[in-house]
């Protein structure tokens, strides 16, 4: 059987956002523009944060973006995440270790509908001809700086990104439970560029990586302009029983 | 219809001294017995990294065991990667064509370019080159066997004139496969007259359409060696039983832990986007298909798993579809007890392969291997 994850859920429990039900509907987010870089990561400390209910990937990699969303029903707002790659039984997902938004009003939104655990910060892409660089900053100090080298231009029908899971808590039957909610948003991409991925800086402990997150081997770069969406929750998990034991529906 | 086996050589944890010798002696007990029973070939993957899914990393040492410990089965490297920064070209074409002359001329010759990140990424490949580096190779190697000596300038490697050696004991060479997973990979087979080698679980319907344009394309290609080798073989899972039910429940368990173990690898398409190993869906909307995680994943069709009958009856039909070939994988991460998995072998030849005995034969042009 392969390596499960020996994350303490409990302990991470206490950065996960509490959630307004599992009943969001759907925000359409048109022409947004995603930056996404990813690593392969040190393995030994990587599974100290991935749930019991999930395994590293073979080998384990983590994606960091940084994604513009210029419209949404809360209005414009920019969204990082630092996300380790995971099977859920035999789906591979991006288990989300942290994330920041430079809207309040996004924020809220974020944690209560699709669990996300952001926080807020100052993020910025820059894109140019020989780069995309992107940053993410809290507090006056730089968390998250990437760049997309040398962009050249390929089929977005090529590029794959993965869905996410969500450690959160929910009120049910009168109790807060622990859930892990999978967020699998569609993409249309009008324009993608991949490029090399270099990492300038990160600062693991802003992200919820404990300082386990370590980045080694780079991997991809991938900047894509198109239409996405935050869907309606399909479905949750235990976060503590094998995916396929613990998995069950949300939403059709 | 000719029937092979074919080896992953998974390796369930923990890895103590013993488990994975016990996997490559259990495998050899099965090969000794697959050529005592008939089988056509015996097929060995080249796989590096691939934690527990498959410890097959040096397919020719393990082929050139099982070619010493038996008379007729073929040895077949299903497939050697035709990547540089993993083999050489001399030096591929140096230890198959040992390989066909310690096996009496036995060696079918695979070739491939590996589709998980986690090989390319072990290497430091660049998955663009891929699909390039392995079009050279095939384009050489068969020269490097039919030439006294041999001289190139390429991308992906160069030489003086020298003789690869020893050469081949099939004349001019063993017959060429490809693996064939990306989509359109039948069609460079067909373009460069080798044989299609499915080694990914396709529907009947699939099939038939691949099949029916190999044999179309094969027709007018442009062949990289000696001899045209017209032959598609697919790949499938056994386990046969008296008893139905039985032997669709121990074959299901078999089939799921092997999917389980395929799907934590990192897929290239997954972690690299490049035109060179195409995503799936290429509509964005049917990435929402059937992605619980709940879900341990379907069989796919046509499975040889079941009594006798039923496998009669589903291999009847890709014999249909027009597959030359069927090759199976017999374990996965030792699920099926050795002496359970020799049985499904025996009752296998007993009842299922008389009902083939009758088929056409294989498609190879004259003069081609053996």
């Amino acid at each position: 059987m392969p390596l499960f994850g020996k994350q303490d859920v409990q302990a991470a429990a206490a950065r996960a956002p509490l959630m307004n039900g599992f009943g969001t509907e759907v925000w359409e987010l048109k022409n947004a523009e995603i930056l996404q870089l990813s690593f392969e990561v040190v393995e030994g400390p990587a599974e100290w944060l991935v749930p019991p209910a999930l395994h590293p990937s073979i080998p384990p990699y983590a994606t960091l973006s940084v994604a513009r969303f210029p419209t949404s029903p809360v209005g414009p707002f920019a969204l990082a995440q630092v996300r380790l790659v995971v099977r859920a039984g035999i789906r591979p997902r991006g288990y989300l270790l942290g994330a920041y938004t430079n809207s309040e009003q996004a924020a809220a939104e974020l944690r209560a509908r699709w669990g996300f655990t952001v926080d807020l910060g100052t993020l910025t892409i820059d894109p140019r001809h020989d780069r995309v660089i992107g940053q993410v900053v809290r507090g006056g100090q730089t968390i998250l700086e990437m760049e997309l080298e040398n962009p050249e231009q390929i089929s977005g029908s090529d590029v794959t990104y993965l869905d996410s899971l969500h450690l959160a808590r929910i009120m049910e039957n009168g109790k807060e439970t622990l859930v892990i909610v999978q967020v699998d948003p569609e993409y249309v991409f009008h324009n993608a560029e991949r490029g090399k991925p270099r990492l300038l800086s990160l600062q693991a402990d802003a992200w919820g990586g404990d300082g386990r997150l370590r980045c080694t081997n780079p991997m991809t770069a991938t900047f894509c302009h198109g239409d996405t969406d935050l869907p309606k929750l399909r479905f949750g998990m235990d976060p503590s029983a094998p995916a396929v034991q613990g998995s069950r529906r949300l939403a059709a | 219809m000719k029937f092979g086996i074919f080896y992953e050589l998974s390796v369930p944890r923990p890895w103590d001294r013993e488990a994975e010798r016990k996997v490559y002696m259990n495998a050899l007990e099965q090969v000794r017995l697959a050529d005592e029973l008939g089988f056509d070939q015996v097929w060995a993957v080249e796989h590096h990294f691939l934690e527990e899914y498959s410890h097959c990393s040096a397919p020719e040492l393990f082929l050139t065991a099982c070619a010493m410990q038996t008379k007729n089965i073929h040895v077949g490297h299903g497939i050697v990667i035709c990547v540089p920064e993993f083999n050489h070209p001399i030096r591929i074409a140096e230890r198959a064509a040992v390989l066909d002359i310690l096996s009496g001329g036995r060696l079918e010759f695979g070739t491939g370019r590996s589709a998980t990140w986690t090989e390319l990424g072990g290497f430091r490949v660049n998955p663009d080159d891929t699909k390039k580096s392995w079009d050279e190779f095939v384009h050489c190697i068969p020269k490097m066997w039919m030439q006294e000596r041999f001289s190139y300038e390429g991308k992906y490697f160069s030489m003086p004139s020298r003789a690869v050696l020893p050469k081949p004991y099939q004349k001019p060479h063993p017959p060429m496969w490809v693996a064939v997973t990306s989509p359109g990979t039948e069609l460079d087979a067909a373009d460069r007259g080798i044989g299609s080698l499915g080694v990914s679980f396709t529907t009947f319907a699939e099939q038939e359409a691949k099949v029916k344009e190999y044999r179309r394309r094969i027709q007018n290609c442009n062949p990289v060696g000696g001899f045209v080798n017209n032959q598609v073989n697919t790949v499938n899972f056994l386990f046969c039983h008296e008893e139905s039910e039985t032997g669709t429940k121990i074959g299901m368990r078999m089939i799921q832990h092997f999917n389980y173990l395929a799907a934590q690898l990192d897929m290239a398409k997954e972690a690299y986007p490049t035109k060179s190993y195409p995503s799936a869906g290429l509509l964005p909307s049917l990435r929402r298909q059937a992605s619980s995680p709940g879900e341990l994943g379907k069989a796919p069709e046509g499975i040889a798993v079941g009594n006798p009958a039923h496998l009669i009856q589903e291999l009847k039909k890709w014999e249909a579809c027009g597959a030359d070939r069927v090759s199976f994988m017999l374990n996965a991460a030792e699920i099926i007890p050795q002496e359970q998995l020799l049985n499904s072998l025996r009752l296998f030849a007993k009842e299922v392969m008389p009902a083939f005995a009758e088929s056409q034969p294989a498609r190879v042009a004259a003069g081609g291997g053996r």
